[in-house]
């Protein structure tokens, strides 16, 4: 039935990840690891583009205004705008990253778990889109996390990544446990955890208020340990820095985004209270943008100044949702959205090509170093290619045109003027305010690269294959493209806004 | 159910859930670490099957409650692994001595 | 046809940017041709453009909603900049050529300049404020670009972000200022801001002028924001002549030039807006006195000339603001490249050094004193009848103290300009430097220029007609060029402000001379070279901000204790916070 093809979208990439596994444990000794390794790689990119399939069937079928649902007696699996822009920034980023990945892991150890670890994750995150019911959300969210785990701490080699990873751990299953006692008050109080009849159940007079406030905050606490919201965010800077280039892009991506689209279905459920969310989200957005970009100014390692840019980001995205929330302005929730998309492709294009530099600089010459400020001089000379990328990623973060990062603020500023509201109008200059902040620290990166010197790894650096620059090649040419057009993404964008409006309205 | 039962169990969530959160706080062991995590999933479990029972719907109750030990046991796992790796690499499971990644 | 034009003057550089950087470094001589071919284009589509000038809009396309519709509309006042614009990029594209003979990353020099010279013309014929922004943060783009070029030299990259901070601050400015007049009228379209200004509520519109002076104070290094433009001078000297002298420093001219009608009933606006002018005029009068750098005594120089047509703009003469910006860019050009001639051949920007050049080097000379009698506003030349113009309308719009200092500003004027030209070309060479002529595309750019400098005043007709006729909102007079000169000929602010200039310049050859003219008293040196104060300032500002960052970074402390704790924390916190404010 066509109706039931989204469910491909979800099932193909979690089958294959076993079976990317198994092909990876197969054949004798004398199977080269070469080999295998092409084998691993080929059948994991061919699963994601098998994916692919499911997804525009899905998307042609929404625009026609077909409803897609498919439950299992009372778990609900439901497609609407949010769970598209979450499938398509996952699919997106998960595609180029597997190809990404191909040289940068290449004889790796434990390569094809790498591979099956992220194709579940893929499909787990797009299950956890799709979610219909309160619990199945939890569950497809611990999946997530739990595949997050082991590929943050995939270097086991290393120190710092295991110590990243095990922080990682504690504090996402911290916040896992907070989410499952939101749950359970809700369960207490509504007696079921469908999204859309929990709203039903708890619209009368009796509902106790506390129980629901406890569950709201249990939830925003919870899942914002994952969204990496101030100051539950101490795991991030670690975690973006230590994992695999191709993870640190899917962490900051989408990994995170996925875990606030998480955040704002369970809160969805409790009632009468959008205008609070609306309240906390600005406030939290204010501290992630502050925080994350005073503390990446001060940052010599270049991962981890983007990892600290990445909670400014969510900031940013806070910061319009809360406005969308608060004043019931559609267009804020349209611009926090299209933000999610044009973060996922900025700070996954800038991820890739620092990860580009380090496996040209670093990986090749067996090296797990990282990669510091002043490594980065003289880069143009010898990879003008990355440069570039990593010049328009940067410049594409800190919003200037014309570059995708400047229209997706642009929506929220106007959002933002538009409630006529002071206490918002001076949010959006103290976002303004930061947004330029910001660029005192990617700024510099563009000026490092383009000496005429070249650092020393630099000359020491071996060249790139083309799975490595066509990724970077691809974002890049969607970043500027939608700096100059920004409403092709309207299509999905819209939608998800329109969604969200409709699950907090009363 | 009586009065007093709701209580004792009500009790029990609380309890296990303030001894969990008090042991993330206070351990330096990592092994001890993960434990305290297991606490608190267990005080979770029976907040589920609670939460199911007063509101009727007791079957919902104890399905999430067993997908939700499977759910963190597979946590647990991962979680030793881990400190496994941590034990091999730093030659100590001492939180504050694992900690080297700052600012 | 206007249409057509306009979608040529923006898109060529823009086309001929990236074919430039797409042919490669190896190919600089393509390069250097492809670049000059481009904006030699653009600046005849935009000569041909003046003939189709007009108040309506030219192209018009629907966007998104949160966009507005993209609209440009070839007024006099666009026209006009859009003209200067491609023009004088094509000299500097065309200087470049000797310039920039042999340097490493062409590529992306030409990149950043064409793609400038397209930004330019975009954002003064853009009739949607968005779009006005949209170019406004692509010329601070490339400005920064260009100014940190040499990116191995630390104080050129520092230039360049301040620069590029400083003026995105303002920006700032502008996009509040813009989203407040959406927010009240629904439209993005500058027409229907300057149709509807009294539609928005007193406090809202208070709101937007002051934005959009801070936005254009920003942009025009006026102060409080003077300290980016010297620092700037880091930059290939065509860079400085193009982007720093005549174009992107007058796009806050051109905003204060254009939103005018809107502001100019809101009170204490017009008072802020000329003291703004007049200080800027006159302090960076004084730091061109004691400037030591020929470039940064330029660039200072530069400031205090825009702080004249901030000036005027503020007594209500916006005609008189766009003509001495007119002129201005001409003279302003030719100084820049000609020192730039200067420096290239003797490979030094400390005045100190120079000196003697007068026989080494004449054609530099000639024309180096054709733009500095310019700017110093002796009769004939364009620099006269703009700057008179200005001091008359400043004469009847602005309070008299205001008055007398500009009229002090100009006697300064005359002085630094007279020194300047003393220490690099007349008396005894102080060092031995070794000195060639200037390079044949040198010598055509800065011929052309010299010959503007004593042409332009004429167009005053032809500006005025364009202004007077395309801007409806702006109520300018007509007056043809003859009628001008009747005027400034006679009117009493012109005979004071000649006598200002002769006393500065008795002043000059009696007493100047005999003082060392390289040495300047060392309180006002103090004074001068911290920018007034400023760029403590600036310090204060840079180092608060990475001081607080450093101490933050405790709060990272690495140990999963104080995580949790920050996890818990929040929680209570969060639950509090919901309690107090929900139930």
């Amino acid at each position: 039935m066509t109706l039931l093809t989204f469910i491909g979208m979800i099932v193909i990439p979690l089958v294959s990840s076993p079976l990317v596994y198994l092909s990876g444990r197969l054949g004798t000794h004398e199977t080269t690891l070469h080999r295998r390794s092409y084998l691993v790689r080929g059948l994991a990119l061919l699963a994601i583009l098998l994916a692919w399939i499911p997804f525009v069937l899905s998307v042609q079928i929404f625009l026609a205004g077909g409803i897609q649902e498919f439950n299992i007696e009372a778990i609900w699996l439901r497609v609407d705008g949010i769970s598209l822009l979450a499938a398509a920034m996952v699919l997106t980023l998960g595609t180029l990253v597997i190809l990404f990945s191909g040289p940068y892991m290449a004889g790796e150890v434990g390569e094809e778990k790498y591979y099956a670890m992220l194709l579940a994750m893929i499909g787990l995150m797009i299950g956890l889109a799709c979610a219909g019911d309160l619990f199945n959300l939890w569950v497809w969210f611990e999946g997530m996390a739990i595949s997050s785990y082991l590929l943050v701490a995939f270097y086991r080699e290393q120190a710092a990544s295991l110590e990243a990873g095990m922080k990682y751990l504690v504090q996402s299953a911290i916040g896992s446990v907070m989410v499952l006692m939101g749950v359970a008050l809700v369960l207490a109080n509504a007696g079921t955890l469908d999204l859309i009849q929990i709203r039903e159940a708890m619209s009368g007079s009796e509902v106790n208020r506390l129980a629901l406030l406890g569950a709201g905050a249990l939830f925003v606490i919870g899942f914002g340990v994952k969204v990496a919201i101030v100051p539950l965010h101490t795991w991030l800077p670690d975690a973006h820095s230590q994992a695999p280039s191709g993870i640190s892009a899917m962490l900051s991506g989408v990994v995170i985004e996925v875990g606030l689209i998480a955040m704002l279905r369970a809160l969805s459920v409790l009632p009468g209270f959008s205008f609070s969310w609306g309240i906390l989200f600005m406030a939290f957005g204010v501290l992630n943008i502050l925080y994350g970009n005073l503390l990446a100014l001060r940052q010599t390692v270049v991962k981890r100044m983007l990892a600290y840019s990445s909670l400014s980001h969510i900031g940013y995205i806070l910061l319009g949702l809360g406005v969308a929330l608060y004043s019931d302005m559609e267009l804020g929730a349209q611009g926090a959205f299209f933000h999610l998309f044009n973060h996922m492709l900025m700070k996954g294009l800038a991820f890739l090509s620092v990860g580009a530099l380090i496996y040209g600089l670093f990986l090749q010459n067996d090296s797990h170093a990282s990669l510091k400020i002043n490594d980065l001089a003289g880069t143009a000379q010898k990879y003008p290619m990355v440069a570039l990328a990593l010049s328009i990623s940067v410049l594409a973060l800190g919003g200037l045109p014309p570059l995708a990062g400047f229209m997706s603020k642009w929506q929220i500023f106007v959002a933002g003027f538009q409630t006529q509201n002071i206490w918002i109008i001076a949010l959006m200059i103290f976002m303004a305010l930061n947004s330029v902040l910001s660029l005192a620290y990617y700024a510099p990166l563009v000026n490092m690269m383009y000496r005429k010197t070249p650092s020393a790894q630099v000359l020491a650096g071996k060249s790139l294959s083309f799975a490595i620059t066509l990724p970077l090649l691809m974002m890049m040419l969607v970043v500027i493209v939608l700096g100059f057009m920004p409403q092709l993404m309207d299509w999905i964008t819209v939608p998800a806004a329109q969604t969200l409006m409709t699950m907090f309205g009363n | 159910m009586n009065f007093s039962a709701l209580n004792i169990i009500l009790i029990g969530i609380a309890g296990l859930l303030g001894v969990g959160f008090y042991g993330l706080l206070i351990t330096r062991n990592l092994i001890k670490v993960v434990m305290m995590l297991q606490i608190l999933i267990k005080a979770v479990v029976l907040a589920l099957v609670f939460a199911g029972k007063v509101s009727g719907n007791l079957g919902l109750g104890q399905s999430t409650a067993a997908t939700v030990i499977v759910a963190d046991t597979i946590v647990a796992v991962v979680g030793l692994a881990l400190a496994v790796q941590v034990r091999r690499r730093f030659g100590t499971l001492d939180v504050p001595q694992i900690s080297t990644l700052k600012g | 046809m206007a249409g057509s034009l306009i979608l040529l003057i923006i898109g060529i550089p823009w086309l001929g940017a990236l074919l430039v950087w797409a042919i490669g470094d190896q190919n600089a001589k393509a390069q250097h041709t492809l670049a000059v071919i481009f904006s030699l284009l653009s600046g005849i589509a935009s000569l041909i453009l003046l003939a189709f000038v007009d108040s309506r809009p030219a192209l018009n396309l629907t966007l998104a909603p949160a966009f507005g519709n993209l609209t440009f509309v070839p007024d006099g006042l666009a026209v006009t900049l859009t003209v200067i614009a491609t023009v004088i990029g094509s000299l500097a594209v065309l200087f470049s050529v000797d310039y920039m003979r042999g340097e490493a990353q062409l590529g992306r020099y030409y990149f950043m300049v064409l793609f400038f010279i397209g930004a330019m013309a975009g954002l003064v014929l853009s009739g949607n404020l968005l779009f006005t922004f949209f170019f406004w943060e692509i010329t601070a783009l490339c400005s920064y670009g260009l100014i940190s070029f040499y990116n191995d030299d630390p104080k050129a990259v520092a230039g360049g972000i301040k620069a590029l901070i400083i003026t995105q601050v303002g920006g700032v400015g502008l996009l509040a200022g813009t989203l407040i007049a959406y927010a009240n009228l629904g439209s993005f379209q500058i027409s229907d801001v300057l149709a509807n200004a009294v539609a928005i509520p007193a406090g809202a519109l208070s709101f937007m002028a002051f934005s959009f002076l801070i936005a254009a104070a920003a942009k025009s290094a006026q102060f409080p924001f003077h300290t980016w433009l010297p620092d700037a001078m880091e930059a290939p000297t065509p860079i400085s002549a193009l982007i720093h002298a005549a174009t992107m420093v007058n796009a806050g001219i051109y905003l204060l030039a254009r939103f005018y009608p809107a502001f100019e009933s809101v009170p204490n606006w017009r008072t802020a807006v000329i003291l703004v002018g007049v200080i800027s005029a006159l302090i960076t009068a004084f730091m061109a006195l004691t400037a030591t750098d020929l470039k940064r005594a330029l660039a200072y120089s530069t400031v205090s000339q825009l702080g004249y047509m901030v000036y005027a703009i503020g007594a209500g003469g916006v005609l008189a603001s766009q003509f001495h910006l007119l002129s201005h860019a001409v003279f302003k050009a030719l100084l820049f490249l000609t020192a730039g001639s200067v420096i290239h051949a003797v490979g030094t920007r400390d005045m100190r050094r120079m000196g003697g050049l007068s026989a080494k080097m004449p054609f530099a000379r000639n024309v180096f004193i054709i733009g500095a009698l310019a700017l110093t506003g002796l009769p004939i030349l364009n620099g006269f009848w703009s700057k008179e113009l200005i001091l008359e309308v400043g004469l009847e719009g602005s309070p008299l103290w205001a008055y007398i200092l500009m009229l002090i500003g100009a006697g300064l004027t005359a002085f630094y300009t007279f020194r300047m030209t003393w220490l690099v070309f007349f008396g005894t060479q102080r060092e031995e430097l070794h000195v060639h002529e200037t390079g044949m595309a040198m010598k055509i750019s800065l011929a052309l220029l010299s010959i503007g400098s004593f042409t332009t005043w004429l167009f005053f007709g032809g500006l005025n007609k364009l202004l007077s006729t395309t801007m409806p909102f702006h109520g300018i007079e007509e007056e043809s060029t003859l009628e001008m000169v009747k005027a400034i000929s006679f009117a009493p602010a012109t005979w004071f402000a000649l006598l200002a200039v002769i006393l500065a310049l008795t002043l000059f050859f009696t007493l100047g001379r005999k003082l060392a003219l390289s040495e300047s008293p060392g309180w006002l040196n103090t004074v001068t070279e911290s920018s007034f104060g400023f760029e403590s300032v600036n310090h204060f500002f840079v180092n608060m901000i990475s001081k607080f960052a450093e101490s933050l970074r405790i709060t990272q402390t690495g140990e999963l204790n104080w995580n949790i704790l920050g996890i818990i924390g929040a929680l209570f916190f969060v639950l509090a916070m919901l309690l107090w404010g929900g139930a």
